[in-house]
């Protein structure tokens, strides 16, 4: 225990995960909303296509907000090394976010263009968010006591956080990927089924990451 | 598919074409590029669109010009609001029975020459009024710059030996203006200053009246010109410029009021003309298109050749068809495709149960000619997948609703709209089931406000936020090693993997039987038999308790793996193979985000009745109010955004992990050549 009431540490984990997370957020967002003003400027009646695009980046705020509210209120006598772990892993992968909103604002562009590429440049943004999903789901699995040695009771669960949750800046490059895999779909729509296979390569360093973080909250090392 | 070919004497080709276009039951294939051929052509020409296409064209421009100016003189209050466009009308159909082009021609003509009579002349009137209200307006302004000089009009025009100019120069340029001017006149001048204004575009401007001789015309015009001068237009005005405002305004508001007579006559006209016009302008639409149709053809001196792509279940019924509108007079053909797979148009058939999920195929790509069509296998995974991520059994209820309106009202007039509303509602009822399985009734909504803990009941078999009766901490699923399967979220986990590699196991199936048929058995085993294997030794393994034989399994398909790599690009691509089964293990983990998103639904869903719980207890009197709003506009959102979330992530899960697997797609969608009827119906 490193203070008297375990729920203080988690207390830094809930803050790290609605701060970092919002901070991703904030930026995916105003990036998205950017371009969703020039879309509007040009053809108003785009407002709500520009809003649902605007509305992707949001979901890792909002996660990490739900992790904050979990360690608050939910799964207080959680160890408090894994609530501060699960604070991270959320709040980093939460960057993602930043990614999602390249490739959204991106999307909304096609969209303007031509709006039978709507539900196309739909799942092309949505493709960052997977960072930010391996990120609550080390946090669910640290919070609720699946695992129960060292790798969660111990800093060790801080670790697993580190690691799914800096693996989650993938999305940033998966973003960037997307954001052009949406141009050359725009442009030649066969290019829909390659172009996933490319926006889905920097997943894998998410999988490493999730890996890793997963193999230190089994423990078997310890 | 099938390839018609058909041979009909020209006299029938075209009661031919308007039967097919009818049926809309074919797609015609361009002839074009095959006439380039030099033993084609010596023996068929290129054909040219049908004669009545100019008409027809002619008549088209017409009628959309009418359109266009019965829109633009449409009343507010006639154009529809957002109730219709959540629920249009349909238009009522005119019931036509035109049995040739040149009938559709004369009956246009006739309503066209209605519609002129009778409305022509009040849109003549109608632009003459505009243009001259507009000139008013001109005018108006510029008397209004010129208020301060109580001087009459009529004098300020140029007289036999004098040139004078009204108008406005920017301010900061009239000392420059006037120094120029003097130099040239030799101070022969007058200027007269008002007082200064500011225009409508925010400009700082003097009016004055210049006065000089006539023989300096040329160069003080160019110089008025330099300094940015705007002249005003004041001949045929007398008077002050007060009175000439008055007056100004008076004829304005008699030019107002007379437009707008006109525009109720017209909207009197409009109405009992613009539905007439609009059917006439879709005959006219379909009459374009059957005459430009006959450009895919090739022609003889007395017959068309004709070629289109037929679906196998229609052929025959085509054949017969072809034959009795040309009474006989024709030779048709049926047979195989003769052209490269990538050409070959495909339709997607499905049961009609199925169709709507055919935009989900679409959405990715159609299959390729005699790839499989996955529409029917989306649905099972789709719905399923929907379920748990969204996960609460009034949301889907909600969305149920949403989809059956959707599908009632838009639903009517757009075929996108009807599809999304079928997906949504079965979508929103695979969600109920998975919010009674969970428990989710608007979240932990009946445990926080009613006190009623439904997961100490037998209601509900897990709880996604923790334990519940079935399973749970005192009565755990089963263990595993030393991992415990105690509480709900690690059991949805366990069951969203599990449904993960089921889900790929059908996919390696598909993709391994599809390329032993195509490519043979190395390929096949190569690219899906050894992931099989792999699925297949860790089940056998986790059944016979046995952890080693999917270690080994491992080793082999990494092995595996590198031997492909080498085969197909030397010793670096079989370094990269080796990484082969990170991909495999991403595309299992992939499907964690069932759980994620199930538990990202439920748990917001208990934020917003923390948040809403906490406010209806802390604040005084209105606290009631406002936990009612916070819990509506939060449900609303979680609703949105999980909703949202669950169709993407569904779709992603079948185009990323499952279609990765089997699926290319990339084929040519069949369009067929059908007329396309909104405003009008032939009546069978």
């Amino acid at each position: 225990m490193v203070f008297e009431n375990p729920l203080l540490l988690g207390a830094v984990g809930a803050g790290l995960a609605v701060g970092i997370a919002g901070l991703g957020s904030g930026i995916g967002a105003g990036i998205a909303g950017a371009s969703g003003a020039g879309v509007i400027a040009e053809d108003p009646s785009k407002f709500g296509t520009a809003i649902v695009f605007q509305a992707l980046p949001q979901t890792q705020g909002l996660y990490g907000f739900l992790v904050a509210i979990l360690i608050l209120f939910v799964f207080k006598t959680a160890p408090e090394w894994a609530m501060l772990g699960a604070g991270v892993a959320t709040g980093l992968a939460g960057l993602s976010a930043i990614g999602q909103g390249i490739a959204s604002s991106a999307g909304l562009g096609a969209v303007a263009e031509d709006d039978g590429i709507f539900g196309k440049a739909m799942v092309f943004s949505v493709l960052p968010e997977t960072q930010a999903i391996y990120g609550l789901l080390v946090a669910i699995l640290l919070l609720v006591g699946v695992f129960s040695g060292e790798g969660v009771a111990t800093i060790a669960a801080l670790g697993a956080g580190l690691a799914v949750g800096f693996a989650g800046l993938s999305g940033i490059g998966q973003g960037i990927t997307a954001a052009g895999a949406i141009g050359a779909t725009a442009r030649n729509s066969d290019a829909m089924g390659k172009g996933l296979v490319l926006a889905v390569m920097p997943e894998t360093f998410a999988i490493f990451g999730l890996l890793i973080a997963i193999l230190i909250m089994l423990g078997i090392m310890f | 598919m099938n390839k018609l070919r058909a041979v009909i004497l020209d006299e029938k080709m075209d009661s031919v074409i308007r039967e097919l276009h009818e049926k809309g039951m074919v797609e015609l294939y361009d002839l074009t590029p095959k006439l380039e051929d030099p033993e084609w052509r010596a023996l068929v020409s290129h054909s040219t669109p049908a004669e009545y296409g100019r008409d027809v064209s002619a008549l088209l421009i017409k009628t959309n010009r009418f359109l266009d100016l019965f829109d633009n003189v449409k009343l507010e209050d006639n154009k529809g609001g957002l109730k219709d466009i959540l629920n249009p009308t349909l238009p009522e159909k005119k019931k036509v029975s035109f049995k040739s082009a040149e009938e559709v021609i004369s009956y246009g003509k006739s309503i066209l020459e209605k519609v002129e009579d009778e409305a022509m002349e009040y849109f003549n009137r109608l632009n003459e009024l505009e243009s001259k209200k507009n000139n008013l307006q001109q005018l108006k302004k510029y008397v209004e710059y010129l208020l301060d000089f109580d001087i009459d009009l009529k004098y300020v025009r140029d007289g036999p030996y004098t040139y004078i100019v009204v108008g406005l120069v920017p301010e900061d340029k009239l000392s420059n203006l006037k120094k120029e001017i003097s130099n040239i006149t030799e101070d022969y001048f007058e200027i007269i200053e008002g007082k200064p204004l500011t225009t409508e575009d925010g400009e700082r401007k003097i009016p004055v009246i210049i006065v000089t001789l006539k023989e300096y015309i040329d160069q003080v015009g160019a110089e008025l010109r330099k300094w940015g001068f705007e002249k005003f237009d004041l001949s045929n005005l007398e008077g002050t410029p007060k009175e000439n405002l008055d007056k100004i305004n008076r004829e304005i508001s008699n030019c107002e009021s007379e437009i707008n007579t006109i525009l109720s006559k017209l909207n009197d006209i409009s109405k009992k003309w613009y539905s007439e016009l609009l059917s006439l302008h879709e005959l006219l639409e379909i009459e374009k298109e059957r005459a430009e149709s006959y450009i895919y053809c090739g022609k003889t001196e007395r017959t068309y050749l004709l070629e289109a792509w037929v679906p196998k279940k229609h052929a025959n019924k085509v054949k017969e068809d072809i034959e009795k509108a040309s009474d006989g007079y024709s030779f048709v053909e049926i047979d195989d495709p003769d052209e490269p797979e990538e050409k070959i148009p495909v339709m997607l058939d499905n049961p009609k149960s199925v169709k709507p999920f055919e935009m989900l195929t679409e959405m990715f790509a159609p299959p390729k000619y005699n790839e499989v069509d996955p529409t029917l296998l989306i649905v099972p995974g789709f719905l399923m997948f929907y379920g748990i991520m969204l996960t609460d059994a009034i949301y889907g209820l909600l969305l149920a609703l949403t989809g059956l309106l959707l599908r009632k009202k838009l639903g009517k007039v757009s075929e996108g709209a009807y599809n999304l509303g079928y997906i949504l509602t079965l979508a929103g009822i695979a969600t109920v089931i998975a919010g009674i399985l969970t428990g989710g009734y608007l979240g932990d909504f009946l445990k926080q406000f009613l006190g009623f803990d439904i997961y100490n009941t037998y209601y509900a078999v897990v709880n996604p936020l923790g334990d519940s009766l079935f399973i749970g901490e005192s009565n755990p699923l089963f263990n595993f090693g030393n991992i415990s399967v105690n509480n709900g979220p690690i059991a949805i986990l366990l069951f969203s993997i599990v449904v993960g590699i089921i889900h790929l196991f059908i996919g390696l199936s598909l993709g391994f039987k599809e390329n032993l048929e195509k490519k043979g058995f190395k390929e096949a085993f190569l690219n899906q038999g050894i992931w099989l294997f792999l699925i297949l030794a860790i089940v056998v393994g986790l059944a016979i308790g046995m952890p080693s034989i999917i270690g080994i399994a491992v080793g082999i398909v990494m092995l595996l793996c590198m031997a492909k790599g080498y085969m197909s690009g030397g010793i670096l691509d079989a370094g990269l193979g080796a990484m082969d089964i990170t991909g495999f293990l991403g595309n299992v983990l992939s499907y964690a985000r069932l759980l994620a998103l199930c538990l990202a639904t439920s748990g917001l869903a208990m934020a917003v009745n923390i948040m809403a719980k906490l406010l209806g207890d802390s604040v005084p009197v209105i606290g009631v109010v406002l936990a009612i709003i916070m819990l509506l506009l939060g449900h609303t959102f979680n609703f949105v955004m999980n909703g949202l979330g669950a169709f993407i992530h569904s779709l992603r899960l079948h185009y990323v992990e499952f279609f990765g697997q089997f699926y290319e797609g990339g084929g040519k969608k069949f369009n067929p050549f059908r007329a396309k009827r909104e405003y009008t119906d032939v009546g069978n």
